[in-house]
């Protein structure tokens, strides 16, 4: 195997690959990754065994060569040196070239490196998803949508589906919904999909990595879903994922359709009053904020920390409507949820103290945000 | 911080278990008596024995059997947590009406600073009140040490055993301390008097003019603190807020036998998570983070822990992640003791808890009481209602939980 490649776009495709390869892993050859020289291109493969990445390299793209001088082979290189050496080499072209030995040659400029590969046919191949259940995403409307609701998956394996985003669909509706049982985030787009599924958990992991290697642009990511994993494919990139087991709950039936308190509120204005909030909240180590409604019509909100002190802010709000309201919550979940709305106005409906509220952007009903209060003793 | 002219007594319950069993039950006195922690089984060892059986040369921590050779007719007892806590809490309360300077240690000692009780009579005389007072209306002895500082207090309440009152000046150290052996003195373990030896170290005299330095080097800033307390030097106020720095609140038990058996282990996790929900009750705390201690037949022991998103406070949640640890660490092998602890602990009342979605409609149905109660709240400015606590049958597992031990300021 030999090639000839251009060391930023040979990066690019490195780095993300690295998001797959796990140094802590029980398959000893997947700490490594497989670099693949065919007529076409360069396909590098990474993977920890719950993820796996391709990303491949074409031989020339939009009348840019990339690639030169390429006799086909593969090889599996120690994912360890392999991403500093090319982040290090002198110049912009990089050779790599291997010998019926394993052995490694990376020549860039009058800098050679000789590394210790690993018999690529050891390497696991990846499975071939032969699924007819596929849908498009544009990429940048799939981020939006991994944004809104990745941050309210569990982190705790207690609950194992929690730790993933549920995704549906149904009458030509896509569900995203994650919860960690405390907050729950959940958004739908409209899509024309000759199928429906009910129970797919993708891990939230997963969903953050694949967040950070997608382009933010209107590039097509096909999804394709089998029993147990789903595929991300866009032109250059094949990102698998398992898929978790199990029966994710019935989050439908948690969403209040009452309310006894109506805010409109700003949701910058908010989310700042209730940074600042936090600032002491922060010390008495569940990050709780009080909201009260006043007889003004404006808000009040208010955190208390015994040890350091207390701090109180008066909002004006756009609307207000029903009774009266005095509620704890985690600033975190509320900061969590508005950073991720990005209308100007959220409207909260609350339905009790002790009771689920409901954040919305004013301009979209296809965005939900669920937090569930805290009780103060 | 105060270092001189200061007057702390440390208070020491003389064979605290078996004294109040005998208080307890009179005929028991002047008798060989023995508290055992669980005779019949396995770890049938001497808790505490009273000075009759001592005389026959019974010791703490001696299995049950070799007792019974050294005094045939021993009398054998199980402890009675319960009795001892309150009779502890009593003893409390004594001291607290000399003073509110004090710091209880244990279950059966504990510091107080009389610096400014001199309205009550000379020290020594504060002392022999107490003492006569524990006596009287508790029919418990205890001996006294009196001293400007808590270390040379704490060396005092040693010297007269039982009913002693000792005073420890600090010009007396060089004839009444110094000459002790090194292991006599507290703070000094089996391990470092064993250190301390091979450095040519015999007496605490010997330590008190070793080079600082040199200690410092050996056993670290704990060299040089002792190295401090062998010259009398202890600068460590007598605080009442101490007991209440609490970091862990834990339970352990052996099992009667060694088990691989899941339900068994389960069984005794779920017992230890109700004994930790009890004990953060009583509390009233809450904890983030999780550990749990796995003791094999080997006597090898594991402690693993996790921190957690949010607050425990349920047995349920307790067992629920401790299970999750022993699934996860535990290696397959003969498991003679569980130990379930919680720590990164907080007051409840600080906190609050965060309600689940799944779950929250029990807490809402009371939504009517609460609001009531915050309405109040908000009117008389402090919450008139407080929560029942069942705290009085509750079971002890283990006779080192402090968690009592401001049970006497109630």
């Amino acid at each position: 195997m030999k090639f000839v490649i251009q060391r930023d776009r040979l990066l690019a495709s490195i780095q993300d690959v690295m998001k797959a390869i796990s140094s802590r892993t029980a398959i000893p050859i997947l700490t490594g990754m497989k670099i693949e020289a065919k007529e076409d291109g360069i396909t590098l493969t990474g993977s920890d065994s719950d993820i796996s990445i391709e990303s491949f390299i074409p031989k020339e793209e939009d009348g840019i060569v990339y690639v030169e001088q390429i006799e086909p082979g593969s090889i599996v290189l120690q994912a360890k040196y392999f991403p500093e050496i090319v982040r290090k080499v002198p110049m912009n072209a990089v050779e790599i070239e291997s010998d019926g030995q394993l052995n490694v040659t990376i020549r860039s400029g009058s800098a050679e490196f000789k590394l210790n590969g690993q018999d690529a046919d050891e390497y696991p191949q990846l499975p071939k998803l032969h699924s007819e259940d596929s849908f498009e995403l544009p990429a940048d409307l799939f981020k939006n949508v991994i944004k809104e609701t990745v941050f309210a998956v569990s982190t705790q394996e207690t609950r194992p589906l929690l730790t993933g985003v549920n995704v549906r669909v149904q009458d030509d509706q896509l569900h995203f919904v994650a919860t960690d049982s405390h907050r729950l985030a959940s958004r739908q787009i409209p899509i024309s999909a000759a199928f429906d599924f009910q129970n797919v958990v993708i891990p939230g992991k997963s969903l953050t990595e694949l967040n950070k290697i997608l382009d933010e642009n209107q590039d097509p990511v096909e999804i394709r879903i089998t029993n147990n994993q789903i595929l991300f494919r866009t032109k250059h990139l094949y990102f698998l994922s398992r898929l978790l087991e199990g029966n994710y709950p019935d989050t439908s039936r948690l969403i209040p359709n009452e309310s006894k308190t109506v805010l409109q509120i700003d949701t910058k204005e908010l989310l700042r009053s209730i940074d600042r909030a936090s600032l002491l909240a922060k010390e008495n180590r569940n990050n709780v904020v009080k909201l009260v409604t006043q007889e003004s019509g404006k808000l009040e909100i208010s955190s208390n920390s015994p040890e350091v002190g207390r701090v109180v802010e008066e909002m004006s709000v756009e609307e207000i409507s029903g009774e009266e309201l005095r509620i704890s919550f985690s600033a975190k979940y509320m900061m969590d949820a508005l950073k991720v709305i990005e209308s100007e106005q959220v409207k909260i409906e609350f339905t009790g103290a002790m009771r689920p509220f409901l954040i919305r952007p004013t301009d979209d009903e296809d965005l939900l945000q669920l937090i569930t209060p805290v009780r103060t003793y | 911080m105060q270092s001189k002219g200061r007057a702390i007594f440390h208070v020491d319950m003389n064979s605290f278990y078996a004294s109040v069993e005998m208080a307890f039950d009179p005929s028991l006195r002047g008798k060989p008596l023995a508290i055992c922690g669980n005779p019949a089984e396995r770890k049938g060892i001497v808790v505490t024995s009273s000075y009759e059986a001592r005389k026959k040369g019974v010791r703490t921590t001696m299995p049950l059997w070799e007792a019974r050779r050294l005094c045939p007719d021993l009398l054998v007892m199980r402890p009675n947590f319960d009795r001892y806590r309150k009779a502890s809490s009593e003893m409390f309360k004594l001291l607290q009406e000399v003073t509110p300077i004090i710091q209880p240690v244990s279950i059966d000692e504990g510091y107080m600073d009389v610096t400014d009780c001199s309205h009550l009579g000379s020290t020594l005389e504060i002392a022999q009140t107490l003492q006569e007072r524990i006596l009287k209306e508790l029919d418990l002895p205890c001996s006294i040490g009196i001293a400007p500082n808590k270390f040379l207090a704490k060396m005092a309440s040693d010297m007269k055993k039982p009913l002693g009152i000792t005073v420890l000046r600090k010009r007396d150290i060089s004839s009444i301390l110094w000459p002790l052996p090194i292991e006599e003195m507290y703070g000094v373990g089996a391990k470092t008097a064993e250190k301390m030896r091979t450095l040519g170290i015999q007496t605490i005299g010997e330590l008190a003019h070793k080079d600082k330095y040199q200690l410092k080097r050996i056993f670290g800033v704990n060299g040089e603190r002792l190295a401090n307390r062998a010259n009398g030097i202890d600068d460590r106020p007598v605080d009442p807020e101490a007991v209440h720095s609490f970091k862990s609140i834990g339970s352990s038990q052996t099992l009667p036998h060694d088990t691989t058996d899941d339900k068994e282990l389960d069984k005794l996790l779920s017992q230890l998570s109700k004994s930790v929900e009890k004990r953060m009750q009583r509390k009233e705390a809450i904890a983030k983070g999780i550990q749990l201690m796995i003791r094999y037949h080997d006597r090898k022991t594991i402690t693993r822990s996790m921190k957690l998103q949010h607050f425990l406070e349920s047995a349920d949640e307790v067992f629920q992640h401790a299970q999750t640890l022993l699934q996860k660490h535990w290696n397959g092998e003969p498991i003679r003791l569980l130990g379930v602890s919680v720590f990164d602990v907080a007051e409840k009342k600080e906190v609050g808890k965060q309600l689940d979605l799944f779950t929250y409609e029990k807490e809402a149905e009371k939504e009517g009481l609460y609001k009531a109660i915050d309405d109040l709240t908000s009117k008389f400015g402090k919450n008139p209602f407080r929560r029942v606590q069942a705290s009085t049958s509750d079971e002890v597992r283990t006779s080192f939980q402090k968690d009592f031990l401001d049970d006497y300021k109630k």
